[in-house]
């Protein structure tokens, strides 16, 4: 397992080498990042370093951690096709005890708000204590969130936010660099269908980057320079000296075909590669939400380069990071 | 004789200019005399029946120039008694409305048949517009000569825009032809596509596809060569931008034949309402920019846009209980229409008189329809109401079927009393 924390980071046996309390929220769900005070996202990642020592170390989950969701329902609603993101909301409950409980409601014919409703209505009579939910829409959780007894947990609402993508990022790189503040981030790609983008935008400016964005021109969202971020259409001069390159997804699923020419163009214009990746800063790291779309926003010696891709280790953090915002929740759930 | 004699008035006749107190004859529907002051004992012994208006404001009826009707084809959210009655009690004593029903009206015998069938209900008078093109599909055009002589008043497309402009371009002709106005929603809609609220910072921050304001521009402009080329009355429905009343302006400059209306959301609320993804906010036009919204207003006060009607779309619950993308768009607007009206009067942006004006007279003018004045002859469609009576919007209290508003909870001031179609009452509240 590779040590990914900070030069420095004292590492020790099978003891957690970090402590913090559960992460505390003003909310009783996490809907998105927006709106989430400094101190209430440091809670949630401090809190998440603790459970990634233990996944690095490869140590098991033991009481009390094991049992702080325990005869909890942990529900994953997912209205969108994932693994990574099931499959780690699945961990990241089992990890803390809670009985959890997938359902995939993706690809099939029902896919209209109005079955969102009803399905929420329905789930809510089996008094699930957490609700994960995936869908297409934005805003899509939100409403299912007034709508159930249950805390919820935003894993993706159509453009809008993907709060737990953020979170873990965040994680990723302060165990890495050991600080988010004034660090150089540019975020690469297709920003208009990204929620990925949204919630990296608003946490890591919250925590004092310097975010910059670089994109087509017909990726680009309006007014987006409202959110604090200086904007690039050309990939090399965007990532100058950058100290993370964070590279988005080639959404193909939420476009309808004409917003660039073609995948060859789009590499050869905003695809990474070790040519381009030579004008961020020489320590620089690249990240990627995943799934990837190789050859077209990323080249793959670009993105299994182990020593500067931190692709892998978002996978492993993940779980932690998801595991620090079901425990947040837990209380309220509990209690209700 | 005179049949009804309402005095004790505040008489408001946009088309001559008045504001005064005084009375109102009525006979066999029409209006046979109005004059400042009290009526004579001899006025009030002579008359069948009297009415003390009680110093409240006596207007001509509004004309409410675009509304959908759910009937025909889902009449369960709306059917038309219900949608003429609460008219009335809004204060309008005419609807037109748009041919987006099920099935669409575009052809000449629906139009009998909806006019037959509006004759037997006691609220509002029911105008229909025909449809421009065969099922709205923007492609043949429908017959509109025979449902112009079936008695449609205008054209229009409904909520579609006709795209192509070759079609576009002989509906005009057509339009100007017959002598009926063409009632377009100006929407390029290759350029909303997939659209699900206005763009700009909010859109952005709620990860929603946005339509640019300049949609709506680009097809007035476009028509304006168009109305050129053919000389038809063209009027531009719910303008909602900037850039749209300015290019109107323009037209209105140049001297085309050009009206427009607008409906209250455009001038009361902007894009950030939608922030929480309330699906009441989900309209057709998107709420705007506050730019936007400040620029309509500006519009209406110097005369740019010349009506305002309540764009009352009937929909029901369960199709706004969605997420906000594919919620439907609408809302309900007959019974808010005076009181938002009014609203710009309370703030000064308009005379009470030019409220009025844009409610009734212009209305009436652009559709050659009966009504707006309260001059001898006229027809005696009337509303009576109180332009300070407060209270608060509820949907659950309205007199339509439809309760969704994007008003909810908004507290006003005016409220209608009474409203008289062709001198007979059509509704009074106790």
């Amino acid at each position: 397992m590779t040590d990914t924390r900070a030069p420095g980071h004292a590492a020790s046996g099978a003891m957690p080498a970090t402590t913090a309390p559960p992460a505390r929220l003003s909310s009783r769900h996490l809907l998105g990042i927006e709106g989430l005070n400094p101190l209430e996202i440091n809670s949630l990642l401090d809190r998440g370093n603790v459970f990634a020592d233990i996944i690095q170390n490869n140590d098991p989950f033991e009481p009390p951690l094991s049992d702080m969701l325990r005869g909890l329902t942990v529900l994953n609603l997912f209205f969108e096709n994932s693994t990574r993101t099931r499959v780690s909301f699945e961990l990241a409950a089992k990890n803390l005890g809670a009985s959890v409980l997938n359902i995939n409601v993706a690809g099939s014919s029902v896919k209209k708000g109005e079955t969102l409703l009803d399905t929420a209505t329905t789930l809510n009579a089996m008094h699930p204590h957490i609700i994960v939910v995936r869908h297409n829409c934005s805003g899509a959780v939100q409403l299912l969130s007034q709508h159930v007894d249950a805390a919820v947990i935003n894993g993706g609402d159509g453009r809008h936010e993907h709060p737990t993508q953020a979170l873990l990022d965040a994680m990723t790189i302060k165990r890495r660099i050991g600080r988010i503040e004034g660090l150089k981030i540019a975020i690469c790609g297709d920003i208009a269908n990204s929620r990925v983008a949204r919630s990296n935008i608003h946490l890591l400016s919250t925590l004092g980057a310097e975010i910059r964005l670089v994109c087509p021109a017909t990726l680009l969202p309006a007014a987006v320079d409202s959110m604090g971020v200086e904007i690039f259409t050309d990939l090399e001069e965007g990532i100058e000296g950058v100290d993370i390159v964070m590279m988005l997804r080639l959404q193909t699923e939420r476009m309808e075909g004409t917003e660039t020419p073609s995948q060859r163009e789009y590499f050869n214009l905003f695809g990474l590669d070790r040519n381009k990746l030579m004008r961020a800063a020489p320590q620089a790291l690249i990240m990627h939400p995943g799934p990837m779309n190789r050859g077209v926003e990323i080249d793959s010696a670009t993105a299994d380069d182990v020593e500067k891709s931190l692709i892998r280790t978002q996978v492993e953090i993940g779980v932690a990071a998801r595991m620090a915002c079901l425990e947040a929740l837990a209380g309220v759930a509990g209690a209700s | 004789m005179t049949e009804l004699l309402l005095y004790n008035a505040r008489l408001l006749d946009p088309a001559q200019g008045r504001d005064e107190t005084g009375f109102v004859a009525i006979t066999g529907g029409t209006i046979t005399g109005a004059a400042a002051g009290t009526p004579s004992t001899d006025l009030m012994t002579a008359a069948e029946q009297t009415y003390d208006c009680g110093g409240a404001c006596l207007a001509p009826g509004l004309i409410d120039m675009r509304v959908q009707s759910a009937d025909p084809g889902a009449e369960h959210l709306e059917g038309l008694a219900t949608l003429l009655q609460a008219a009335a009690s809004g204060g309008i004593t005419s609807i037109v409305t748009l041919p987006d029903a099920s099935p669409v009206i575009d052809d000449a015998s629906m139009i009998d048949s909806l006019s037959l069938r509006a004759n037997r209900i006691a609220g509002a008078r029911l105008f229909l517009y025909g449809a421009a093109t065969n099922r709205l599909k923007g492609e043949a055009m429908a017959e509109l000569g025979l449902m112009a002589d079936a008695g449609a008043v205008g054209f229009s497309n409904g909520t579609r825009t006709i795209m192509d402009s070759l079609v576009m371009r002989r509906v005009l002709a057509y339009c100007g032809m017959l002598d009926r106005p063409f009632i377009q929603h100006c929407e390029d809609h290759d350029l909303t596509a997939g659209s699900e609220m206005n763009e700009g910072e909010t859109s952005t921050r709620l990860g929603l596809i946005g339509a640019p304001a300049e949609a709506e521009a680009i097809i007035i402009d476009r028509d304006m060569h168009l109305v050129r080329l053919s000389g038809a009355r063209y009027h531009a429905a719910h303008v909602s931008t900037r850039a749209a009343a300015q290019s109107i302006r323009r037209a209105k400059d140049e001297g085309l034949p050009v009206t427009a209306d607008t409906a209250p959301p455009y001038f009361m609320l902007n894009e950030l309402a939608a922030s929480t993804y309330d699906t009441a906010f989900k309209l057709s036009p998107p709420l705007r920019s506050e730019d936007d919204r400040e620029a309509i207003i500006e519009a209406l006060a110097d005369g740019t846009i010349d009506a305002i009607a309540s764009d009352h779309i009937p929909v029901d619950g369960d199709a706004k209980a969605q997420p906000f993308g594919p919620a439907q768009p609408g809302a309900s607007g007959v019974d808010t229409l005076l009181a938002m009206t009014l609203s710009l009067v309370h703030r000064e942006h308009l005379s009470l008189l030019r409220a009025m004006e844009l409610l009734s007279l212009a209305p009436a003018s652009i559709l050659d329809l009966a009504g707006g004045t309260l001059g001898e002859g006229a027809v005696a469609d009337l509303v009576l109401f109180d332009p300070q009576a407060s209270w608060i919007v509820r949907a659950a209290d309205f007199a339509s079927s439809s309760r969704v508003t994007p008003f909810e909870g908004l507290p006003v001031q005016g409220r209608v009393t009474a409203s008289w179609v062709g001198g007979v009452p059509v509704f009074r509240r106790d």
